[in-house]
């Protein structure tokens, strides 16, 4: 655990000093927010749709943007760097627990994943967003997509220690587009064409986007929200299990 | 034999043992175009407190071998030992021996120098407060105290070569490895490792160091090795190196490291260009 903490604080170190790694973080999901919103929000007016729960559509879109936001962990990249210039072995020469280097890295996105979901919120609640599930539902929320991140930055850097290529590694990061797309994005699942829905409901990031949703629009609904930490539970493992196998079994 | 019987057993044959011990070490890559077979077949026994030189041209297996012995790399077949400890079987406690500079000199760029020899000693289960005190030793060590606030990315080959060092040696390892440590070095930062080397061996580690600078080897090594195409083709002390060759080819001058390595490699020096031994 000390080992891990302590490679989490370097990782947290590393990306305060690079900001040009943090900005689009924040920067590409806001723009998304907002061009989103912009072109759809007359469509579906706050008054008269019934899936806002009285909220405008910047509510319903926030849970793509926090995704968005949380798909941009920067631990693969700096990873293959590390490896390319040769710290990662003068890391695997001491006797640190090799599932430690994988797990300070994620501990300093899952932390990075907190700040920036959270400062998403507090922007959206700015503009008028409210979270409809109080005080405990927004910390659920920012947990939920913190958990995300830890995921898809795991599954990046499996990517980046299979490969050891910065390239591969940048072009693995394209299948969140699918992930993203292919779900209740722009109207609930039961609004969607039926090919449409049936990809929806087989894409696992659709019930982390609806528990995400149902926090921020509705109160506290166990089942939806259960099903998404779930779905984060059941990747976390699979990835964190394959993590340790490819760094042990890196040569 | 009682379980205390063997552990102390075990205990008295670290006692005696080596600080590096390889029998047959083989390496071999599947590649796309087949198996390619980097070290064929490598013995090799470094005595405690030695300065232990293990020279090649590129691609002869120095890099692979030493990845080997410092856990870097799996081993295809054969056995190394650290100190009697066994590397395939236990990483670990080889980790805990050695200590490793390779030859990139692999820093964190983003940390200063301080904070990486803190985080290093961290590793190894230092203290907070005994890894500081560590580093701030180290840092006096290699002359790096006014930069050691500094990224690293500021610093000059040189300081980023010393850093390295220093790091590898933040637990005070039994057995150094230095994987050509002062390749791109100007002469007098070459110099300045040097003397750090030998400080560091003076003090009682041993020093495994692979290096292509001849001159290195002739004024650091007490014995040496050379291997060639995965395998060892002379090994001896200096002295004895350069004295066989004189005598085998009866030369009226004293043959130097360089006449050594070359017909050792299967070169030859003719009118003063380098030239392949046709066989």
């Amino acid at each position: 655990m000390t080992h891990t903490l302590v490679l989490g604080r370097r990782a947290l170190r590393e990306g305060i000093r690079t900001p040009e790694a943090i900005v689009p973080t924040l920067f590409i999901p806001l723009f998304f927010l907002v061009v989103n919103v912009g072109q759809v929000a007359r469509i579906f007016p706050g008054s008269t749709t019934a899936f806002l729960h009285g909220q405008g559509y910047g509510a319903f879109q926030l849970p793509s943007s926090m995704l968005l936001a949380a798909s941009f962990g920067s631990a693969a990249l700096f990873l293959v760097e590390e490896i390319e210039g040769g710290y990662f072995d003068k890391l695997r020469a001491t006797p640190v627990r090799r599932s430690a280097i994988v797990l300070g890295r994620l501990f300093a996105e899952g932390t990075k994943a907190l700040l920036i979901a959270s400062l998403i919120v507090l922007l959206g609640l700015i503009f008028g967003i409210t979270i409809a599930s109080g005080f405990l539902g927004f910390l659920l929320l920012i947990f939920l997509t913190a958990g995300w991140a830890v995921v898809y930055s795991g599954y990046m850097q499996i990517i980046a220690l299979k490969t050891r290529s910065a390239a591969a590694t940048n072009s693995a990061g394209l299948i969140f587009f699918p992930l993203l797309f292919l779900t209740p994005n722009f109207v609930p699942r039961n609004l969607l064409t039926h090919p449409m829905e049936i990809a929806a409901t087989i894409n696992p990031v659709t019930y982390v986007m609806e528990a995400m949703r149902s926090l921020i629009l509705q109160d506290l609904r166990w089942e939806t929200i259960g099903l998404g930490y779930l779905v984060i539970a059941v990747a976390g493992a699979i990835m964190l299990a394959l993590s340790v196998r490819v760094i042990r079994n890196y040569d | 034999m009682t379980q205390t019987k063997a552990v102390q057993a075990m205990q008295s044959d670290r006692l005696t043992a080596p600080a590096v011990e390889a029998q047959g070490l083989v390496k071999t890559y599947r590649g796309r175009s087949g198996t390619v077979e980097a070290v064929r077949g490598v013995d090799l026994r470094v005595e405690i407190g030695e300065i232990f030189g293990f020279l090649g041209p590129n691609g002869a297996g120095k890099s692979t071998t030493v990845k080997m012995l410092t856990t870097l790399l799996s081993i295809t077949a054969g056995t190394a030992r650290i100190v009697g400890v066994d590397v395939a079987t236990q990483p670990d406690a080889v980790r805990q021996r050695i200590g490793v500079a390779l030859q990139e000199a692999g820093l964190d760029a983003r940390q200063t120098g301080r904070e990486l020899l803190v985080l290093q000693g961290r590793l190894f289960d230092l203290s907070a407060d005994a890894a500081a005190s560590r580093a701030a030793e180290l840092l006096e060590l290699v002359e790096l105290t006014a930069a050691a606030d500094r990224m690293i990315k500021s610093y000059s080959g040189g300081m980023k070569r010393r850093l390295d060092l220093a790091s590898a040696l933040m637990h005070e390892p039994e057995v150094l490895f230095l994987d050509e440590p002062t390749t791109g070095l100007d002469p007098a930062s070459r110099v300045t490792v040097w003397d750090e080397v030998r400080r560091i061996n003076e003090r009682g580690t041993t020093v495994f160091l692979t290096t292509q600078y001849l001159e290195e080897a002739d004024a650091l090594c007490d014995r040496l090795a050379i291997i060639d195409d995965g395998r060892i083709v002379r090994e001896g002390t200096p002295a004895q190196l350069k004295a066989e060759l004189t005598n085998r080819l009866g030369l009226a001058q004293e043959a130097t490291l360089d006449d050594v390595f070359l017909d050792a490699t299967g070169r030859t020096r003719l009118a003063g260009e380098v030239q392949e031994v046709k066989a």
